[in-house]
């Protein structure tokens, strides 16, 4: 039979990682659902499980040199209203599935779930945040950009638990959240898009944009960035078309129950152009 | 199996389960609290909300791993307080109950808000029962129920 482990403490659990292959359980919105067993019956799970909900270690938020520090066991409505929290993250989690699912589920939990809908994923890849890993053998920290390699696939190894996430302070001129899903609250995502920019003077001095649920994980070019970066706003409004035509070959929609590739394509084209225009218009 | 102790409906109890059983589960099947009821078991329906140290969640998801040392209060209890009176009746007034089924997870979730937020406006009101569905009334209803109810209730919240 599996073992199911309580872990009160962050070297609890390390030491139960050390030696044990097990599934990690947060708030369980993900894992209860994936494991899900008739009504009255004991989730499904096939190997021992920890449960990490109880370790205070995990719960901190807080800012240093650093960054933001966000604690891998905080759950959402606490984030959706620490004002530490940057200001974007807080809007996208804003939307993310219902009021009582944000009192229990975890910010840690949905770029670990890793799936091609989650939604603060998108918000973690645009603001260069990072994965930091604890292990008995110390501290790793990676990418969120690297950290998610496929659906449900993640840069975890199976001692390493996630301590937190650490995101950049940095300032923006605009920033914007979209999602577009078939209801407004409780929705999955059948389409995200997150994006940035700064100006000095008419150029654009900073430019960002990432996409969510168009493809197996979310899609940001730094070479398009790059790209667009230093552009004069008449620069970016004569190379507009051209430009979102190299973006509709970076992402790579997929066909889903929740929405067929020519729209997700479509929608994803039509919002990037009018944040384009957005910046267009601002230098003016 | 484990030994889990948490505070129930205000009442300290100890249970010997497996801490992956869901909380609804236990509520219901071990304490007999069928108020709680279960639509979709997958987070989606809000028919299980609970309060868990005072904010609603749903107790389809949770292991009672998660619950352990924390306070739960089902809508038995709840229905005790004078709060649950004057929302009942607003629920009443408006029409927000047909068949009843989601009334339980409505009222808890309605809780869960005024608590909080006890003059919400309209959209945050509509925002904290979005996920809680009714097949029968249209949200329309149930929205006008919990704000009439923050009025109506001054002072209780
Ligand atoms: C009805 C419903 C609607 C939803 N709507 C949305 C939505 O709109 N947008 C969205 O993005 N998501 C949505 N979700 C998915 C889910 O709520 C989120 O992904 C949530 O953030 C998961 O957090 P959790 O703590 O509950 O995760 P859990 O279920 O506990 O864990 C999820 C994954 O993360 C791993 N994990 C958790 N903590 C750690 C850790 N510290 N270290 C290592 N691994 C860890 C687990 O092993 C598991 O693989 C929805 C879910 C439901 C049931
Ligand atoms: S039964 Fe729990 S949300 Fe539907
Ligand atoms: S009254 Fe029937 S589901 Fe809401």
């Amino acid at each position: 039979m599996v073992k199911k482990y309580i872990a009160y403490s962050l070297d609890e659990a390390l030491d139960i990682l050390a030696s044990k292959d097990v599934y990690i359980v947060a708030g369980g919105s993900d894992m209860m659902v994936q494991k899900k067993n008739t009504a009255g019956l004991l989730p499904k799970f096939d190997k021992d499980v920890l449960y990490v909900s109880h370790i205070d270690e995990l719960k901190k938020v807080y800012e240093d040199k650093d960054g933001i520090h966000i604690g891998a066991g905080a759950h959402l409505s606490d984030l959706e209203n620490n004002k530490l929290v940057p200001e974007l993250l807080r809007k996208c989690i804003s939307e993310v599935a219902s009021v009582n699912i944000r009192h229990f589920a975890t910010l840690a939990g949905n770029i670990a779930n890793a799936s091609p809908a989650g939604d603060t994923i998108v918000i973690d890849v645009l603001l260069d945040a990072e994965v930091v890993l604890v292990s008995k053998k110390g501290i790793r920290k990676v990418k969120a950009e690297d950290f998610v390699l496929g659906v449900r696939k993640i840069d975890r190894h199976q001692d390493e638990l996630i301590k937190e996430l650490i995101f950049p302070v940095h300032k923006f001129d605009k920033e914007l959240w979209h999602k577009v899903g078939s209801r407004k609250a409780d929705s999955i995502s059948k389409l995200s898009f997150a994006g940035v920019y700064s100006l000095l003077g008419d150029k654009v001095k900073e430019f960002r944009c990432a996409f969510g649920s168009v493809a197996i994980k979310v899609m940001r070019s730094h070479e398009l960035e790059k790209e667009i970066e230093g552009m004069s706003l008449s620069e970016l409004n004569a190379q507009k078309d051209e430009l979102i035509e190299k973006y509709s070959h970076v992402i790579a929609p997929i066909d889903d129950q929740r929405s067929n590739k020519e729209y997700r394509q479509k929608v994803a084209m039509n919002i990037l152009a009018k944040f384009l225009d957005e910046i267009i218009k601002g230098g003016k | 199996m484990a030994k889990i102790k948490f505070n129930l409906n205000h009442k300290d109890v100890e249970v010997e389960l497996d801490p992956s059983t869901r909380l609804i589960d236990v509520l219901r099947e071990h304490f007999g609290l069928k108020g709680v009821k279960e639509g979709c078991g997958e987070g989606s329906c809000g028919a299980c909300v609970v309060l868990l140290d005072g904010y609603s969640v749903n107790s389809c998801l949770l292991p009672l791993a998660n619950v352990e040392g924390h306070e739960v209060i089902t809508i038995e209890e709840f229905s005790k307080t004078k709060r649950f009176e004057v929302l009942k009746e607003a629920f009443a007034d408006e029409g927000a109950t047909q068949c009843g089924f989601c009334s339980p997870g409505m009222i808890i979730a309605g809780e869960s808000l005024l608590s909080h937020n006890p003059h919400p406006t309209e959209e945050e009101a509509r925002e904290a029962l979005s996920g809680n569905l009714c097949r029968c009334t249209g949200y329309q209803s149930i929205v006008h129920a919990v704000l009439e109810a923050s009025k109506k209730g001054e002072g209780l919240w």
